[in-house]
């Protein structure tokens, strides 16, 4: 009965959360499949005044100076062609979403972005590493990017009971999840999967969202995206890029690293593409916002 | 201003005995201005080796080399020369490197400079002992001193590509390659699933303009050395969408902008000497007394003074 208050507390929140404009999955598949035409591009990405707005703003501030604005997207798909405008279109889609919050109380956005930025880069890493098919590689980085967005609707509707959380895990060298769940009742996994839904996120990155925790239980059909997010939010909180709150994360299962054919040292070997890609994204950030 | 040709080949180097005439190295040309002898690169595709060298026998000998070098676009055929330039293994050499980047894109450095890898290459960029120093470009005009400048226009290539425009002492050289005419991306056949009125009838504008602006890029250039890889049947055959201008389009669009000479550039890597000499005698033909446009097509070692 509680969990269930608790919950619609948490929903209502989210139905104001400033949802991605399209779902986020429908800019990936038009931007990510090769065959797009720049009819569909310009379609998906006008029906949303705020995506377009923002992708109007990033054109014109990465190659354009003061005195030349672009300000038609048919114009810029014309000029600087459609893989270009996909590109700016697809990052744009994801990032506003977690860049325009403000600080919460208990956690500091700028160490949650950047941790939930470098799961997303590791997550595609590993991808690449045990070789999916290229077409679904964003799809990895997309829910290594979006596995803790759970936690934006928890701050923002249990702020004390967060920061109770937080001391709970401090003080019993705990995972996060579990003074989550003592503190208000929910964990950010649960959580997560209300924004999933609202968002209507796809099954491979709703799944990622909700079992990066409890890989263990998860029997669905999305278990290398699962295992790579899990294994690359290991290695996240391990190697304290970013920080989202979790000083104490659980050791993942043994299978785990075996199914993904990594162990620590190929981690230590990512480290600084990783730590790059960040920075490119923090630079793309500015500009975007 | 004094040009040279180093190279005028498109896409990939392509020596042999059907490119003696206009020869085989890709894209680099020279500009000189001033007393100085002041020295401007466009392009590093395979054709700036010997530029270099003639570089360090001619004007070392003046003092430390200083030298801006101007990248249309990052395709391999306007890079590739670059670690075979000897002047960037010379101790005092001062180089400047512009050029467009795509934003997501690594900077000039890594994109033109990593080449130098051991991995490619038995030299590394951080064993180079002259300074590099990289500039990205976007549309704007840039004040080089000495009384010159240069204004730069993005074309119409699948990667962010730039025509330069050097104006020194009233006369001008541009450069628009590689590019192809700005098309409307759009259906604008009602029956197409894809229609959208707005966009197709904006499509149709702004390509319109886009292609308009581009004259104004070049109107009343003394020279223009413009991309014709294709003649307009092999383009409207198969290869729409490769970036690339046709002879007949460069040709039109230099006597509407009231060029007055016009150099076909980034020929095919296919065209023979024999093909190129009738295709330039062609044209010349065609437009005898119709214009006061010069025509001919650039080749290795050719000089332009203006």
């Amino acid at each position: 009965m509680e969990k269930e208050k608790q919950l619609k507390k948490i929903a209502l929140y989210i139905n104001k959360m400033p949802s991605l404009p399209t779902s986020v999955t429908k800019v990936v598949e038009i931007c990510n499949n090769p065959n797009t035409s720049p009819a569909d591009l310009n379609k998906v990405i006008s029906i949303d005044p705020v995506l377009m707005g923002n992708v109007m703003k990033l054109i014109n501030s990465a190659y354009y100076g003061l005195s030349q604005q672009v300000t038609s997207l048919v114009r810029a798909i014309i000029m600087l062609g459609i893989n270009t405008v996909k590109n700016l279109a697809l990052s744009t889609a994801i990032m506003e979403n977690l860049s325009s919050k403000q600080n919460f109380q208990a956690l500091n956005m700028e160490g949650f972005w950047r941790h939930s930025l470098c799961v997303g880069v590791t997550a595609k890493l590993i991808a690449k590493h045990i070789k999916v098919d290229t077409k679904t590689l964003e799809s990895y980085f997309i829910a290594g990017l979006l596995h803790d967005i759970g936690k934006i609707p928890l701050n923002h509707q249990f702020t004390e009971e967060y920061i109770t959380a937080v001391g709970f895990s401090d003080r019993e060298k705990a995972p996060l999840y579990q003074g989550e769940t003592a503190a208000i009742g929910l964990n950010h996994a649960e959580a997560g999967q209300l924004v999933a839904h609202a968002w209507k996120l796809g099954a491979e990155i709703k799944d990622a969202i909700i079992y990066h925790h409890s890989i263990e239980n998860y029997e669905g059909d999305n278990k290398l995206i699962v295992y790579a997010v899990a294994a690359a939010n290991y290695f996240s909180n391990y190697s304290e890029i970013g920080f989202s709150g979790d000083r104490f994360p659980e050791k993942p299962p043994e299978f785990l690293m075996e199914k993904l054919s990594v162990d620590m040292d190929w981690f230590d070997d990512i480290e600084d593409t990783v730590n790059e890609e960040i920075e490119k994204a923090r630079i793309f950030l500015k500009i975007a916002k | 201003m004094k040009i040279k040709f180093w190279g005028v080949r498109g896409s990939i180097p392509c020596p042999g005995p059907d490119t003696v005439e206009y020869g085989g190295n890709t894209a680099c040309i020279e500009l000189r201005t001033g007393d100085d002898n002041r020295i401007i690169i466009v392009d590093a595709g395979s054709g700036i080796r010997p530029l270099g060298d003639s570089i360090v026998k001619n004007d070392l000998k003046n003092g430390p080399l200083k030298i801006d070098i101007f990248i249309t676009h990052t395709h391999w055929d306007h890079i590739m020369g670059f670690p075979f330039f000897t002047p960037i293994y010379i101790p005092g050499t001062e180089i400047n490197i512009y050029g467009p980047v795509t934003y997501e894109d690594e900077g000039l450095d890594r994109i033109i400079g990593d080449q130098l890898r051991y991995r490619y290459f038995p030299v590394k960029q951080s064993e180079l002992s002259a300074s590099i120093n990289y500039h990205p470009l976007k549309e704007r005009t840039l004040d080089l001193g000495d009384g010159l400048f240069v204004t730069t226009k993005y074309l119409n290539h699948p990667i962010l590509c730039l025509g330069y425009r050097f104006e020194y002492k009233a006369r001008s050289f541009c450069t628009a390659y590689d590019t192809e005419p700005f098309l409307n991306l759009f259906p604008t056949d009602p029956s197409d699933p894809g229609y959208d009125e707005t966009a197709a009838e904006e499509g149709e504008k702004v390509a319109r303009e886009e292609n308009e602006k581009l004259l104004q890029f070049f109107k009343g250039a003394d020279l223009l050395v413009y991309d014709s890889q294709y003649t307009k049947k092999e383009y409207e055959a198969s290869r729409k969408g490769w970036g690339h201008t046709n002879f007949e389009f460069a040709l039109n669009s230099a006597h509407k902008a009231k060029v007055k000479k016009l150099l076909f550039f980034h020929h095919d890597p296919l065209r023979t000497d024999t093909e190129l000499t009738d295709l330039v005698a062609r044209y010349k033909k065609k437009i005898m007394g119709k214009t006061a446009l010069v025509v001919d097509a650039a080749r290795e070692g050719m000089e332009v003074i203006l």
